[in-house]
């Protein structure tokens, strides 16, 4: 329950910095109705994400199918400040990653993009002296997401450079296929148009 | 005995005429409906909405799906669901009592939700839908309400499609002595005079204090569910088992 009480409390806090930054939501909409669960493995809790389009849902205690599912313990999330790891990590099975790594890029994308102006939203409740010193603290909290943001974008390279030793889902397989229709679309029409010009 | 051959039925601690309990129900509803929300916060002190936030986790409510929220009354579940169905999916706020439904309109109007929500007044022991139509229903403090359980149960497992699901979230039996003694304390003394105060009717709440004793306990209420038909049921307990979550799905 008291799990419930922190998660709810949260929840708030990222619905508060929805309505305080409107850009956080743009950055958002690709993302609507995508579920991302993170299972931190010492305390075998599963919490889930999701954007509805009109605020965030955070549950703890999450047991359903995810879009994109990571499972690793504090230890290892925390590891994730150096992209180089991550493979190793998977491979070592200290971090699973099921489904969709969009999903999980996105969210830490627009997460590491918020920008609220802190200081005065907070000054208002805190004087002045408060809010620097609190700013100061988000400013690491901050700078340590962007860093798992940067991760977490390298992470699609690198699973396809390793070797394959890390099976690629379904769902991945089936992106990666329609990238390539387009691409080939594409390349299609541009030479079309080439020979359009040359025909000239 | 099977609960739908007997002539009298349980109205919190008082026993009534099957034919009579619906409309009892009905009147209390209509006299607390204007206060629902307020009590129901003073009540658990705000317990309720993390024991819902529970059940929303357990439900599997994704975008586009069809889920009934029975004995819905003013729509804290509705609420939730409309957002994570979305624009594809649509909610049923069902429940016998008019009254009830018009504070949850209202409520979730102002809310600003509205395009996938429709408001449904209906007898959970004869549910208006077709076979296997609805994805997901939930009741949450309803069902001991309601007169026929097992019809109840057996309704809703008609109206679910194959992979759906029930969940059931409702008062419960707590094994803990001294948290029962002091709920027991909670439910007789202070809170038909709260209901007394604040809604200035403490009939109804005594009600509902003698109602939750007379629900089925957890294991009762699992294998009533694996009577009407349900698969892989379960339960959790909350706040010590004053409060429990069943589960159970159709296939
Ligand atoms: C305690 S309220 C719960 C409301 C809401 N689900 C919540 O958790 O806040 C119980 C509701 O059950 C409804 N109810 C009672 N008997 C019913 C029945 N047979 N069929 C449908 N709804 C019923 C009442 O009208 C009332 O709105």
């Amino acid at each position: 329950m008291l799990n419930t009480l922190l998660v709810a409390a949260a929840e708030r806090l990222l619905n508060t910095a929805l309505e305080l930054d409107p850009s956080f939501a743009t950055s958002l909409e690709k993302l609507q109705h995508q579920v991302l669960a993170v299972e931190i493995r010492d305390w075998q809790q599963t919490f889930a994400l999701t954007y509805t389009g009109k605020s965030f849902m955070l549950f703890n205690n999450y047991q359903e199918q995810a879009d994109c599912h990571i499972s690793a313990s504090i230890a290892t999330l925390s590891e994730l400040k150096d992209p180089s790891v991550l493979t190793r990590l998977i491979r070592q099975e200290a971090l699973d990653l099921h489904g969709n790594l969009n999903v999980a890029q996105a969210y830490s994308q627009s997460f590491s993009n918020l920008d609220i102006d802190w200081p005065e939203q907070l000054s208002r409740y805190l004087g002045d002296a408060g809010a620097q010193q609190l700013m100061q603290h988000c400013q690491s909290v901050k700078s340590r997401s962007q860093q798992l943001s940067k991760v977490l974008k390298s992470t699609a390279t690198e699973l396809l450079q390793d070797e394959l030793k890390v099976t690629i889902h379904p769902l991945e397989m089936a992106q990666f296929k329609a990238h390539t229709r387009e691409l080939k679309q594409r390349t299609a029409q541009l030479e079309q148009r080439i020979n359009q010009l040359l025909a000239r | 005995m099977k609960e739908s051959q007997q002539k009298t039925t349980d109205f919190g601690y008082k026993t009534v005429a099957r034919e009579e309990k619906a409309s009892m129900v009905a009147d209390v509803f209509h006299s607390v409906a204007a206060k629902y929300d307020i009590m129901n916060d003073l009540m658990s002190f705000g317990i309720h909405r993390l024991w819902k936030r529970q059940a929303i986790a357990c439900s599997g409510v994704r975008k586009g799906h069809r889920v009934l929220d029975l004995a819905g009354g003013t729509g804290d579940l509705t609420a939730k669901f409309s957002q994570l169905v979305g624009d594809t999916g649509q909610v049923i706020l069902g429940d016998i009592n008019d009254s009830m439904l018009k504070v949850g309109r209202d409520k979730l109007r102002d809310l600003g939700l509205v395009s996938n929500i429709e408001y449904v007044q209906m007898n959970a022991e004869a549910l208006p839908f077709p076979d296997n139509s609805i994805d997901v229903i939930t009741i949450a403090f309803g069902l001991r309400n309601v007169t026929d359980k097992d019809a109840a149960l057996r309704s809703m497992y008609r109206i679910l499609k194959p992979g759906g699901r029930l969940l059931i979230l409702e008062f419960s039996k707590t094994d803990s002595e001294a948290l029962s003694k002091i709920y027991d304390f909670y439910s007789f003394n202070l809170l038909p005079t709260m209901g007394k105060l604040v809604a200035n009717d403490s009939e109804s709440y005594r009600y509902l204090a003698e109602s939750i004793r007379m629900h089925p306990d957890q294991e009762t209420l699992k294998s009533m569910m694996e009577d009407a038909g349900f698969e892989q049921t379960s339960y959790q307990n909350m706040t010590g088992g004053i409060v429990a979550l069943h589960r159970g799905f159709k296939y």
